[in-house]
């Protein structure tokens, strides 16, 4: 199919074609930057927590009776949750992973290091939570080295607490971050007050409260009882079994002490999807505008096509009249449309890394990953041509008998 | 040679059967230059329509240049227009967006002719009509007769058979359709069959051959040169007019 007669042709009248242009260089730039935002969300949104999300249950206790008593009642629930058929482990904690709610602490290598501080020495911080010797299991994380906490190691803390702990769990990124590349198995970690703690177990990943927090991966478990009266507990349960067992929960729990409430019984999953709630609804935001853009774009093509065809039906007729197939009619409008869509797809691809650059510096988004570019210009391709296909074959069936009309 | 035997055309709708052509016969052999008259809504164009293979018809036998045409698919139809015919309308029909040479380019690329050869056809064309000094014009910077040449350079360039012209002058003055009918006389006389449908009698002297067609039949069959040649035409004060419009 000739290019040089149908791009002249399309230069002498091309108030269409260039809005089209425009159209396609502007839903380019927009599908290709939300298609890399979506792709980084959805990335984002299915990171390896680390731990058993789906079989996990969460819920509140809180001691609000007189003769509430916090170690016993939690000692007490404990073991009840434990013994229920189908748990594989119980925890308590102050706070939920992934939650967007949590604690840190500034933590160092070295004890010399951190007194002699200021703000030169480097400073490790993690996402800390204080459970119990089921820590393991009750998250089912992986164990890469080392052991979990012994039972003797679990203390019941006060709000006034301030030591650290005489053994600590970590994540590998963690080890990797406080450690480099050295064992840190054995090594002591010491905390802000310069308190030392014996690292005995590495897991291999966990992922900590805050979903968009960088450190994301550096979590510190440490031995321990929340202070009451009010805490949470983490229940695993054997895969397949975690609505029944949060029904035996919900029935049996609350009666077995009626000094303290017990609230909030929740699947682990929504406590997730509560914390991507915004990259959730962008996604969906993102994805509607660039469904709604692509539409948008292919009615502009249908519709210029269409007028084309329409604006040109006696000059399709003596084409067909001198000799074109329906098949070089087809090809006409086909060509016709591919120019159109390259020239808003050079543009389109300007304009693209121009709307990056500005997101990049206005909302310190990601740099855009170039071949989404190739990708963008692929698939408006592919989209011009669909869109133009009806309007072409309706061209190729105009009759050359048209050329003799006088109309 | 062109022969139609017994070729009926008949339009359908739901309510109305329109007979457009009944029981039309006619020869025309190769190098005749024929004008087919007759009044509006006779058939003329429906004629020339299936005679270019721009139709399809109801009934009957069409032979051209010894190939029985009914039985022939939209492709071969459309490579047969292409290589054996001409056509020359009444508006001209040249392409607005394209300047001469393309527009006279647009067959010779349906037939997939290699650049060189296309060149040389198309400079051959034009100079043929006069216009070679012309090509890179756009058609609406021509006049009417130019445009009329243009389209004739269109028809001429892929070196076809027969020439059909469907009322060639019917969208000119009196002087630029004697330039043109000027021309096609000297093409016809190089050897180009031509059949040419007009309600013009006057113009229909020049033809070797008048058929008259009513009610989409023959009514009147000349038999070839009972009509003179040539008119005696200016051509020098002709083409000065017309270079000048």
């Amino acid at each position: 199919m000739p290019i040089r007669p149908i791009l002249s042709a399309l230069l002498r009248n091309k108030t269409g074609a260039v809005l089209l242009v425009l159209q396609i260089a502007i839903t380019m730039a927009v599908i290709v930057n939300a298609a890399f935002i979506v792709s980084q969300r959805l990335a984002k949104m299915n990171r390896d927590p680390g731990f058993d999300v789906p079989n996990m249950i969460a819920f509140q206790s809180w001691g609000f009776g007189a003769d509430y008593n916090h170690e016993v009642a939690v000692k007490e629930d404990t073991d009840y949750l434990a013994s229920l058929p189908g748990v594989l482990g119980v925890t308590t904690t102050a706070s939920l992973p992934l939650s967007n709610s949590g604690s840190a602490n500034t933590f160092a290598a070295t004890g010399e290091e951190f007194d002699e501080a200021g703000a030169d020495t480097p400073e490790i911080v993690a996402n800390t939570y204080v459970m119990n010797e089921q820590v393991l299991d009750a998250l089912g994380v992986e164990l890469v080295a080392g052991r979990t906490f012994y039972p003797e190691e679990v203390s019941y803390r006060t709000p006034q607490h301030s030591s650290f702990a005489p053994s600590v769990i970590m994540t590998r990124d963690l080890a990797i971050e406080t450690y480099g590349t050295e064992d840190a198995l054995g090594k002591t970690l010491y905390d802000g007050l310069g308190n030392p703690a014996e690292v005995v177990g590495i897991i291999e990943n966990m992922q900590g409260a805050w979903v968009d927090w960088d450190d994301l991966t550096h979590v510190l478990l440490m031995p321990g009882i929340a202070a009451g009266p009010f805490l949470r507990y983490i229940v695993r349960v054997e895969p397949g079994r975690r609505d029944e067992v949060m029904r035996v929960i919900e029935e049996t729990l609350p009666a077995r002490n009626s000094e303290r409430m017990i609230r909030r019984i929740q699947p682990f999953t929504e406590i997730v999807a509560r914390s991507y709630r915004r990259d959730h609804s962008m996604t969906i935001l993102l994805i509607a505008t660039v469904i709604m853009l692509v539409s948008i774009t292919s009615l502009g093509i249908i519709g210029l096509a269409s007028f084309a065809v329409r604006q040109r039906t006696k000059q399709i007729g003596t084409r067909r009249a001198i000799g074109a197939t329906r098949r070089d009619i087809l090809g006409y409008f086909m060509v016709e449309n591919w120019l159109v869509t390259t020239g808003g797809v050079l543009l389109g691809a300007l304009l693209t890394v121009a709307v990056n650059m500005w997101l990049v510096d206005a909302y310190s988004l990601e740099k855009l990953d170039w071949a989404y570019i190739p990708a963008g210009v692929l698939i408006l391709w592919v989209l011009g041509q669909l869109a133009v296909l009806v309007p072409a074959i309706r061209a190729s069936g105009i009759a050359p008998a048209i050329a003799t009309r006088t109309v | 040679m062109l022969s139609m035997q017994h070729i009926s055309k008949v339009y359908r709708t739901e309510l109305v059967e329109t007979h457009a052509l009944r029981d039309f016969s006619l020869e025309v052999n190769d190098g005749e230059f024929v004008a087919v008259t007759g009044p509006s809504g006779s058939g003329k164009t429906t004629f020339l329509n299936i005679a270019g293979l721009l139709e399809s018809f109801t009934s009957g036998t069409y032979v051209l240049d010894g190939l029985d045409v009914s039985g022939l698919n939209d492709n071969e139809r459309s490579r047969i227009r292409n290589q054996k015919i001409g056509f020359i309308f009444q508006s001209f029909n040249l392409i607005p967006d394209l300047d001469l040479f393309d527009n006279v380019d647009v067959p010779l690329r349906y037939r997939g002719l290699k650049a060189a050869d296309r060149k040389e056809r198309i400079h051959n064309a034009l100079e043929t009509v006069g216009l070679a000094s012309r090509m890179k014009h756009l058609p609406a910077q021509l006049s009417g007769g130019q445009q009329q040449r243009v389209a004739i350079a269109r028809a001429l360039a892929g070196d076809p058979h027969f020439l059909l012209a469907d009322e060639p002058t019917g969208n000119l003055d009196s002087l630029m359709a004697r330039q043109v009918l000027d021309l096609l006389q000297e093409i016809n006389e190089k050897g180009t069959t031509i059949i040419m449908v007009t309600h013009d009698a006057e113009l229909a002297r020049r033809a070797h051959r008048n058929v008259q067609v009513l009610d989409g039949q023959v009514t009147d069959l000349e038999a070839p040169d009972s009509h003179p040649l040539t008119v005696a035409v200016d051509n020098d004060a002709a083409d000065n007019l017309s270079a000048g419009a």
